[in-house]
Parts: C-alpha cells; structure tokens; sequence
C-alpha cells in the first residue's frame, strides 16, 4: 500500500507543479479539482488495505468537499467575469516553472534533516507537502487575480491536508479539523462573491467618486 | 455554565439573522452583551469547573481575556444604540457577526486544547471579515479582502504549526493544554522549535505584527469604529493569547530563551515600523491603526522579556483594550459626523463638537500611554523590564518610538481638533450615548492608572505565574 501513497503524494506535487504552468482559470480549477480528488483517496490507502469506517468517511467528505464543492462554487464564481485567464503573471510561464522545481527540490533538502518520531526515513509526506506548500505560496505570491490567489490558498491548504493525513492516523480530532479548515474555505469562498461586486463596480466609473471624493462611513 | 456563556450568543446570532426590526436587533445585542458580562463578572467570584471533556477551562489568563473582551462587546453594543441613529444600512449581517464573533471569542479564552485554540482563533477570522465591509464601498471590500487573504494564510501556517507541535508531543499522544505541560520533558525540541516559528508566524499574522502588518492600516481604516476596537482590542489579543499559551509550553520545555529573543524581535520591529508609517498619515482612524501595531509590539516585547515584562504585558491587555475603545469609537464619531476621516476634511471639532473633540484629546493621551492614564504604567513596567534584563539599546528603542509616535499622532490628533472648523454631514448635537461610553472607559483608564483593585493583581499575577518565570 505504501506504493499506492507514494504515488498518490507524487501526483499531488506534480498536480500542483501544472497549475503552476497553466495560464487559463478554467483549467487551474479543474486540475485543482484533479489534485483533491486524489488526496480525498488517501485515507483509504492508509492502513495497509484495511479500510475502517473512519476512513471511507473521511475519504467522501473530502471528495465532495474539495473535489465537488470548492470546484463549483469557484466556477460558478469566475462565471461573472469576462476575463477568464490570468492577464499578467508576475512571473513568466517557464520561469515560474523552473522556480516551482527549485522550491520541490528545497522542500526534498529540508525535510532530509528532519525526522517524524515513527516514521520510515523513506516517508515521502513531510517533502511533498512541504512542497505543495511552497508551490501554493508561489501561486499565490505571482498570480495578480483574485480568483488565482483563492487556488493559492487551496494549493497550501491541500498541502496542509496532505501532511495531516500522511502523518496521522491516530489523532481523529487534528483530521476534524483538517475538515473544519474545508469548511472554512466554503466561507471563504463567499468573500469571492463579495470582492465581485467590488468588480461589478470596477466595470464603470463610480459616480460617487467623481462627485466628491470622501468615504462614507 | 462554560457552555451557557458560549451559546447563547450563537443562537442569538442565528435569531437576528430572522426578519426583525434594526432596533431589535441592536437591543438584543445589547441584552445578550449584558447577559455575557454578567456571567463573566460572576467567574470572578467563583471559577467554573472544567467543560466539554476538558476541553473548556477558565483558568486565570482565560478569566482576564475573557472580562476584557466581554466588557469590549458590552461598551460596543451600547455605543451602537447612539450609532445606529443616524445610520441607514441594514443591520442585519453586522449584528449577527457580531454575536458570532463574541461566541468564538469567547471560546478563544476558554479553549484548553491547542486544536481547538486554532479553530476558534480561525472562527474568528471568518466572522469579522464581514464587518469590515459593512458600508460596502470599494475600499472596504478591498480591505476585506487583503484582510482574508493574509490572515486566512497566516491561520493555515499556525495549523501547520498545531501540527508540528503534534509531532513533538509524539510520546504524550494529546494536544490537551495540561497533558502537553506536564509532558513537556518528553517534547522533541527540534520539532518543538519548528512548531513555535510556524504559530508564531501564524498568529502574528492576526496580531498584526510587523512584518505581517499591512492589512491593519486598511481594515481600521475603512471599517466601522465599533469593528475597529472590537479587533484592536478583541481579535488581536485573543491571537496575543495563542502566543501566549505557546510561551506556556516554552517555558516549560527550557525554549523560553529562544522563543523569547523571536518575540523581542518581532516586538520591536512592529514598534519601529508604527513609529515610522504613523508619521507620515493622513487619516485618523489609520493613524490610529499605527498605534495598535505598536501596542501589539509592546505586548509582544513584554511577553518575549519576562519577569516583570509579563505581568506589564497582561496589565497591557487590559489598558490597551480600554484605551482602543477611547480612541476608535471617537474617531468612528467623528468620522460619522464629518462623512470622512481624513485630515483635509476634517478641522475644528471642538468648536462644533466640544466634548467630542476632548474626547480626542483624551483618546490621544491614553492611546500614547501618558501619565495618568494606565496605559503608562504597563508601558513603564516593560520599559523597566528591558531595562532589569540590561538591554539598554532595546530600551532607549523603545522609548524613541514611542516618543516619536506621540509625535506623529498628537499631529494628526490636534490637526482635528483645533483650527477652523469644517462643514459636518449630520446635525451639530452631540449623542449623549456614545459619548458617556467612550468617557465610561477613559475614567477606568485613569482609575487603573491611579489605584489598581487587589482582586485584578491576584488574577493578573495568577497568570503570570501560569506562563512561568523569566526567561
């Protein structure tokens, strides 16, 4: 099974490693959505082919969450605004791919020195979500939409997620909380919706501003 | 009863989310405001036994954020019955975060469990953002967002560092408060190290410490003066209290040292960074914003100093949350009477507006920590601390930054008062409500200044004792 996790943790970096290279929004939320369907399977491959409850529970709430909801919400979310790719990156397509590279490889040097208590050397969680992190931090740092920084967050959150579950089986109320954060991203979300009237509002002059410029308190 | 004080103002929240009338809303805010400080006055008496399966505890730093927040929410909810005079948006997602936020505060100060501390904290997070956007002009929607944004990531790096401190407390298998306590001998300390510079960064963000500044000159700027002290004072200390419980942990473990000098750092950091923004600002309530950085730092460099530093920094707690009162909900007065608070609009407010414009005067006195406002003491015992510890250069810092943050507010403070005075956008008459609220708290702040109650030492020194000694 731990092949299976191997792999699986791999396909999470390299999923994010793609969003990283990906210009248009549509195709960062479906990879998005690609990336959290693979880790909602974790739980599964956890305990060695024995599949407790817990883990099937777990296992579906994080599909539909992540893989089901966040995607709609945020396509149904990029439906008002007519410019559906990232305008201008901060940094270049390939740059910021060979960057991501560096940071994977930085996040591999790093959690070299650093040694979970029960955990096989080998154990690639602790380097690939330390990546994932990184590589959400980058998305969020280079991309200038609003709707590119929310994957940013859902980058470093999956990575977050990722590193929970690989590392502990044990503690059920860290993993709650894991889905308490998903929860959050739902509101999260809602603030989008928000920051879209801020756009609708960006399509015009603003009448109020021209008359007199003093805020309204 | 633990339970009671926390769910009381969830289901409040959910009623007013029901169609009733603004008015109602606001007095039942108000009730339940009164119903929670109440309970929490009566903790004073006798502390309630643990909650929840350990879970919830009250315990003297609990106790002390608690009252501080309770009594927040209380002078707020007041100062909206004046407020909501004049005010013409609907009240109805404002009152209901807000009821929210007091219950997530609440739980805050209660939590015994690292993981729970976190998910309260982010709670949090969630329910204040909407209040910053409360008038939803295009700034404030803007500082909603950055406001998100930063904080959303920053809570996600104290997770990861919740996380971390999970690792180190491998042999003891629970993130329960007194469990990691009494286990701290068997923490690994390299993962401990690890854990503390990701809360640490992590809650900074949401203390709003330098670097990790730079959404508190927007969320106070265009929010609400009741949002503004309710995240001044409420929100960032809460966050001040995760740090806190962190230093618990330090302390016993022997990384009080290192974990100390981190606090140190980004203490001094945030005050020469307010000193430095604050001078050059042109709007009140962003000024003002400069001087909550500095406060946090203060509390930061009082916590990270020990000794005498941590009883200053939890005297801080209070005054700072007294004094943000002051300071905000005038400068939301003002702003409400004048439609703007940027200094080219507004002049002469003492002629127009006489107690008002005293009201600023004090505002500035006790939000720069002069004497005889108690703000100076806490501010005098940190100072002393530094000192005590002989870091001469970090206090001859200290006290430069705050001499030049006087500076920079005093100018914009008096800029408002006096001169000739400007055209005003509401009536010239005072409220009488929200004036004696804001005086309420000013007279507490001189009242701590002057004499300080013996049951307020022994909770304070109760809790200082509950971080641990100096470094």
């Amino acid at each position: 099974m731990t092949t299976w996790i191997d792999a699986s943790c791999i396909l999470i970096v390299f999923f994010s490693l793609s969003i990283l290279a990906t210009y248009r929004i549509v195709g960062m939320i479906q990879i998005y959505a690609l990336q959290s369907f693979v880790l909602s399977l974790m739980p599964l491959f956890l305990h060695a082919g024995n599949v407790s409850s817990r883990d099937i529970v777990l296992s579906l709430g994080t599909m539909v969450l992540k893989a089901g909801v966040v995607p709609f919400i945020l396509f149904w979310a990029i439906r008002r605004i007519s410019m559906r790719s990232e305008i201008k990156p901060i940094i270049g397509l390939g740059s910021s791919i060979v960057c991501g590279a560096l940071l994977v490889a930085g996040a591999f040097w790093v959690s070299m020195s650093l040694r979970i208590p029960g955990k096989a050397a080998a154990d690639l969680g602790l380097p690939c979500s330390l990546a994932v992190l990184l590589l959400g931090f980058m998305i969020m740092v280079t991309r200038t939409r609003a709707v590119t920084q929310v994957l940013g967050y859902l980058i470093i959150e999956n990575g977050i997620f990722l590193f929970a579950l690989s590392l502990f089986d044990s503690m059920p109320t860290l993993i709650e909380m894991g889905i308490l954060l998903d929860i959050f991203v739902a509101v999260f979300i809602m603030a989008i919706v928000l920051n879209h009237i801020n756009e609708e509002f960006e399509q015009g002059p603003d009448p109020e501003k021209q008359v007199k410029p003093r805020e309204v308190f | 009863m633990l339970i009671l004080i926390t769910l009381i103002p969830f289901l409040c929240g959910l009623s007013v989310l029901l169609p009733v009338t603004r008015m109602f809303r606001i007095r039942l805010f108000v009730i339940v405001s009164f119903v929670h400080s109440i309970s929490v006055a009566s903790f004073w008496c006798s502390r309630p036994t643990p909650e929840f399966q350990g879970y919830l505890v009250l315990d003297a730093l609990g106790l002390l954020f608690l009252s501080v927040i309770s009594f927040l929410f209380l002078s707020v909810s007041v100062f909206m019955l004046g407020y909501f005079k004049h005010e013409k948006r609907n009240s109805r997602t404002f009152t209901a975060c807000l009821m929210f936020l007091l219950c997530t505060m609440t739980v805050v100060t209660l939590s015994n469990h690292m993981g729970l501390l976190w998910v309260a904290v982010e709670a949090t997070t969630l329910f204040s953002a909407p209040l910053i956007s409360f008038h939803r002009t295009r700034e404030s929607l803007e500082a909603t967002w950055k406001y998100l944004l930063i904080c959303s990531v920053g809570i996600a790096l104290a997770l990861m560092g919740t996380f971390f401190l999970a690792i180190a407390a491998h042999q003891v298998d629970s993130l329960m408060l007194p469990a990691v306590l009494s286990g701290a001998s068997a923490l690994s300390v390299n993962w401990l190290k690890i854990s503390v510079i990701f809360l640490l960064v992590g809650y900074g963000c949401k203390l709003g410490l330098a670097p990790m500044h730079s959404w508190k000159p927007e969320a106070y700027g265009r929010s609400t003066g009741m949002t503004s002290v309710l995240m001044a004072g409420g929100l960032t200390q809460c966050a001040f209290l995760a740090l806190v419980r962190v230093s618990q942990i330090c302390f016993k473990t022997g990384l009080g040292q290192f974990y100390g000098s981190i606090l140190i750092l980004t203490g001094i950091l945030s005050l020469i960074v307010a000193a430095v923004f604050v001078l050059g600002e042109k709007n009140l309530k962003r000024s003002f914003a400069y001087s909550s950085i500095e406060h946090m730092g203060i509390l930061v460099l009082g916590l990270g100093l020990g000794g005498v530093g941590i009883f200053g920094a939890l005297f801080h707690v209070i005054n700072n949350a007294l004094a943000k009162v002051v300071m905000f909900l005038t400068a939301g007065s003002v702003a409400q009477k004048y439609g703007s608070a940027n200094s080219s609009d507004v002049r002469g407010v003492i002629h127009l507006y006489p107690v008002t414009g005293i009201l600023l005067i004090i505002a500035l006195f006790g939000g720069t920590g002069m004497f005889p406002f108690a703000t100076f003491h806490s501010e005098l015992m940190i100072i002393n601390a530094a000192v005590m510890s002989k870091r001469y250069l970090l206090a001859g810092t200290i006290v430069l930054s705050l001499g030049i943050i006087f500076i920079g507010l005093a100018k914009i403070v008096l800029g408002f008062v006096y001169g000739r005075s400007t055209e005003p956008v509401l009536p010239k008459r005072e409220n009488a409500i929200m004036n004696a609220v804001i005086a309420l708290a000013a007279a507490l702040l001189v009242v701590l200044g002057i004499w300080m109650p013996a049951p307020l030492t022994r909770v304070i020194s109760d809790a200082a004792a509950l971080i641990g000694s100096t470094p």
